[in-house]
C-alpha cells in the first residue's frame, strides 16, 4: 500500500534505535511506523476496504459461476449464469502438463511378485457375457496397407513375443492395483501392422463392453502413439500368469500404466489408426482426455 | 497516555505497517482457493474412501462419512426428513457425491492458482520483510504453551467476568502464532507437494517413493486437508476475539498496535 500516491505524505516517525537484533539477517526487525492525520487514515481504510470488497464479490461471482449445477441448486443458486471456461482451460493447462512430463524414455516402477495387491474388476455396470471370447478377433483398421487386418488371440500369442510386467494400475477414483500382466507390446504391433503414416491416434474400441443394466454401451478410448510406443504399453493377454478371464478383458486388454485405469480398455475388438484426436467415452462424460498420470 | 500526546503532534495517528500487498492479496485468495480444494477434494475422495470398513450388513456401505451422514440423520432432530442419509456430508462439505470429473476439473483450477498463490505470498513476505517475524526461535516451544494455557482459560476468564493480562512477548507475534503461521504455510507447500506425487505417480514415481508410494500420498494429502481446517477454526476465532484492529490490518496493511497488542509509543 503506498500512500503517497494520494498525496498523504505520511512521515516516516523516528523509528526505534537500531538494536543489535537488527544487524542479524534472520532477527525480526521493528515496524515501519508512519504518521498521518485521521482524515488519510479513514480514507486509506475506505479505499482499502472497498477494493478488497469489490475483488472479494468479483472471485465470489466467478467461483460461483463454476460450480456444478446441482451444486449450485443446493445452494439456492439456481439462475446464477455458468460459465465453465475457467474450469476448461484449467484442464486443458493440466492435460498439456501432463503431456510435457511424460517421456516415451521413462519407466514406471516395477514391483516384485511379493508386492502384487488384490485387482478389482472396476466394470462401468456390468461385466460382458463371456459368450464372444470364441468368436473373438481384433480388427486393426487405419493401416498402410490400406487393408484391415482381422487377427485372433492364437496368432498373436504365437506372432509375438510375450513380455512380463508388474506394474500399478491407477484408477481415477484414486484407487490403485499392483499386478502381474503379460502381453505383446503396442509397438510390437505397430512394426508388424504400421499405420497410414500420418496417424497420430490408436482409436481403441471394446464392442462387447454393456451399461450397468446390462444393455450394450460400446467403450472407446483415445490413445497418443506417443504412449502406444511406450516399451510398457502392453496388450496384455494374462493376468497373474493366467490368460485373462472376463472380468479383466478377456482375451485381450490394454495395460498402459502411465495413463489412468480407464484408458486401459478390456476386451478390445477393434483399433484404428487415426491423424485427429478421437473421441474418448470418459472425456465425453468430463474427464481429462490425455489422462496421464 | 501523557508522554503519548507529547511525543504526537496533535491530530496525528500513528500507524505500523504489518501486511505487505502481496500478502493480503494471497491471505483472501487463499480462503476461496483453499474452499474450492476443500470441497472439490472431499468430492474426489468419495469415489474412493482411503478409510472404509468391511460393508455394513444392511446397507453394503463401508464409508465412515456415510456412516457419519446416517448417524447425524439418524439422531439430530431437524434432520430426521433428509432424503439422503448416506450423501449429508457430501452434500454439505464437498460438490456431492457423483461429482468426481467436475471436482478434479476445480481441483486443479485451484491447485494451480494456489500454487501461483503461493508464490505471491512467498514474494509479499520477502518485499515486506514479514518473513522474519515468522521464523521460529528457540524458546517457541515454552511460549507456546504459556499463549495456550491463556487462550484455554479464556472462555473461563470471560465466565467469570476475571480480568486476566494477556502473556507479553516482545514480538510481532506470540510464540503460538508463530509457530502456526510458520507451520500453516509449509504445509502448504507440503499439500502441493504431495498433491504432485498423487497427480502424477509414474512422470513423478520418485516423488510418490518419497512419500511411501501413491496410496500413501492420499493419505498425507488427506492429512494436510485436515490440519488446514483444525488451523481455521480457531484462527477465526481468535483474529476476531483480538479485536478489529487485527482483522482490519489484513486488508489495510497497517496497525495502530505494535508487536504482539501493545500500542504504538
Amino acid at each position: 500500500m503506498s500512500s503517497d500516491e494520494n498525496g498523504a505524505q505520511p512521515k516516516p516517525a523516528e523509528t526505534s534505535p537500531p538494536g543489535p537484533e537488527s544487524h542479524r539477517v534472520f532477527s525480526e526487525r521493528s515496524p515501519e511506523i508512519i504518521e498521518v492525520t485521521p482524515q488519510v487514515v479513514r480514507r486509506l481504510t475506505r479505499r482499502d476496504f472497498l477494493t478488497f470488497g469489490a475483488g472479494a464479490v468479483v472471485a465470489l461471482g466467478v467461483a460461483a459461476s463454476q460450480l456444478p449445477p446441482s451444486t449450485l441448486q443446493r445452494l439456492g443458486l439456481k439462475f446464477w449464469p455458468r460459465n465453465q471456461w475457467l474450469l476448461n482451460k484449467a484442464q486443458r493447462v493440466d492435460d498439456d502438463v501432463a503431456e510435457l512430463l511424460y517421456s516415451p524414455n521413462r519407466l514406471v516402477p516395477t514391483f516384485k511378485k511379493s508386492q502384487i495387491t488384490p485387482l478389482r474388476n472396476n466394470y462401468n455396470g456390468a461385466t460382458p457375457d463371456p459368450g464372444y471370447i470364441p468368436g473373438w478377433r481384433l480388427t486393426l483398421d487405419g493401416l498402410s496397407s490400406g487393408l484391415a487386418a482381422s487377427l485372433d488371440i492364437r496368432t498373436l500369442l504365437t506372432r509375438f513375443q510375450i513380455h512380463d510386467q508388474i506394474t500399478q494400475l491407477v484408477c481415477v477414483e484414486g484407487w490403485s492395483a499392483i499386478a502381474w500382466w503379460s502381453g505383446l507390446r503396442f509397438e510390437d504391433l505397430l512394426r508388424a501392422y504400421p499405420p497410414v503414416s500420418q496417424a497420430k491416434w490408436a482409436f481403441i474400441e471394446s464392442s462387447v463392453n454393456l451399461d450397468s443394466n446390462g444393455n450394450p454401451d460400446p467403450y472407446y478410448v483415445s490413445l497418443d502413439l506417443l504412449t502406444a510406443k511406450h516399451p510398457q504399453t502392453l496388450l496384455a493377454t494374462h493376468y497373474d500368469g493366467q490368460p485373462l478371464t472376463v472380468e479383466h478383458g478377456a482375451p485381450l486388454r490394454l495395460i498402459a500404466p502411465m495413463k489412468f485405469g480407464l484408458k486401459n480398455i478390456k476386451a478390445i475388438t477393434r483399433i484404428t489408426y487415426v491423424k485427429d484426436e478421437p473421441k474418448d467415452y470418459w472425456a465425453e462424460r468430463g474427464y481429462s482426455r490425455y489422462d496421464g498420470i | 497516555m501523557a508522554s503519548r500526546a507529547e511525543t504526537s503532534p496533535p491530530h496525528g495517528v500513528r500507524l505500523a505497517r504489518k501486511h505487505h500487498l502481496l500478502v493480503r492479496v494471497s491471505h483472501w485468495l487463499n480462503v476461496l482457493l483453499l474452499a474450492g480444494l476443500i470441497v472439490s477434494g472431499i468430492s474426489i475422495y468419495w469415489a474412493s474412501p482411503i478409510y472404509r470398513h468391511s460393508p455394513d450388513p444392511q446397507t453394503g456401505n463401508t464409508d465412515y462419512f456415510a456412516d457419519a451422514g446416517l448417524w447425524l440423520c439418524a439422531h439430530v432432530p431437524l434432520m430426521h426428513g433428509y432424503v439422503s442419509p448416506p450423501d449429508w456430508i457430501y452434500n454439505h462439505f464437498s460438490l456431492g457425491p457423483y461429482m468426481l470429473a467436475a471436482a478434479m476439473r476445480l481441483h486443479w483450477c485451484c491447485a494451480y492458482l494456489f500454487m501461483v498463490n503461493g508464490l505471491m505470498y512467498l514474494a509479499g513476505l520477502w518485499l515486506g520483510g514479514e518473513w522474519r517475524s515468522l521464523l521460529p526461535r528457540a524458546s517457541d516451544g515454552h511460549g507456546a504453551l504459556i499463549m495456550a494455557k491463556y487462550y484455554l482459560g479464556a472462555p473461563f476468564a470471560l465466565f467469570s467476568r476475571r480480568q486476566r493480562v494477556p502473556p507479553q512477548f516482545n514480538s510481532k507475534y506470540n510464540p503460538l502464532q508463530r509457530m502456526a503461521y510458520f507451520s500453516i504455510p509449509v504445509a502448504g507447500w507440503l499439500s502441493v507437494v504431495t498433491g504432485w506425487a498423487i497427480h502424477k505417480p509414474m512422470q513423478l514415481s520418485w516423488l510418490a517413493a518419497l512419500l511411501g508410494g501413491f496410496d500413501r500420498a492420499r493419505v498425507w494429502h488427506f492429512w494436510l486437508m485436515c490440519l488446514f481446517i483444525t488451523f481455521v477454526v480457531p484462527h477465526v476465532i481468535l483474529v476476531f476475539a483480538d479485536g478489529w484492529d487485527t482483522v482490519r490490518s489484513m486488508i489495510t496493511g497497517w496497525s495502530k498496535k505494535t508487536g504482539d497488542g501493545r500500542p504504538i509509543p
